[in-house]
């Protein structure tokens, strides 16, 4: 006999109830449109117009998400 | 002349050493401002919390330049400096409501290892909070470990222009 399945727990915060395709809009950024639009502005003009490599950029990042324990 | 209080070999116009800093990099710095004052602006979260918030995670990481400014929203919203002064040891001081402690736990554990942040101290604020505000409560708060770093990797220093 098997052990019943556990499901993993839920975000803390529910997904936004107007999700569309868009994956970081329908997170839970979605519930703060105005912030995640600024955010984007301001993480769009980091990734395109910055004077670092990409690759250093890129660096940076996946290793602050592996720090973090982040899947995303 | 003042001296520009940085690491940095060169810097930008502003009116204190963070705007000098940040203006190295215009483009972004315009972002960041019209990112960061939204929370304030838009009212996403009450001012009071906020700013408390904003200079517990400044005290955890000694960043001087945070820690000497006061953001205007809250000062009217009626954060006195009494309340400010008993900041650094809120977990014994009167004053603080029941939300403000569970949000100045919660910011704490997001500075300190937020990948040990348990549902028993997220709770309470969402329940306060909601959805939506505590969305934004972790965006503003991510601004504010984000910059308090960002002063503290620099030296970046409080030292107003002269008037």
């Amino acid at each position: 006999m098997s052990a019943p399945r556990v499901e993993p727990p839920g975000p803390r915060v529910k997904l936004p109830e107007r999700r569309g395709n868009d994956p970081i809009s329908a997170s839970v950024l979605g519930h703060q449109p105005e912030a995640l639009q600024a955010f984007m502005k301001l993480y769009g003009r980091l990734w395109s117009h910055g004077i670092l490599p990409q690759s250093t950029k890129e660096l940076a990042r996946i290793r602050n998400a592996r720090t973090l324990d982040c899947g995303i | 002349m003042l001296r520009f209080m940085s690491w940095l070999p060169e810097s930008g116009p502003g009116r204190d050493d963070f705007a000098r800093s940040f203006a190295l990099r215009p483009d972004l710095f315009e972002a960041w401002k019209e990112f960061a004052s939204i929370f304030w602006e838009k009212r996403l979260v009450d001012p009071v919390l906020l700013e408390l918030c904003r200079l517990r995670v400044a005290q955890l990481h000694g960043a001087a330049y945070p820690l000497s400014t006061r953001m205007r929203e809250a000062t009217e919203a009626g954060l006195d400096e009494p309340k400010i002064a008993r900041l650094a040891s809120w977990w014994k001081q009167p004053g603080f409501t029941d939300l403000e402690r569970a949000c100045l736990r919660f910011a704490e554990q997001f500075v300190l290892d937020a990948k040990a942040i348990s549902d028993e101290e997220a709770r309470p604020v969402v329940a306060a909070l909601g959805d939506a505000g505590t969305v934004a409560f972790v965006e503003a708060l991510a601004i504010f470990d984000g910059f308090g770093r960002f002063c503290r990797m620099l030296d970046v220093q409080p030292r107003e222009e002269p008037a």
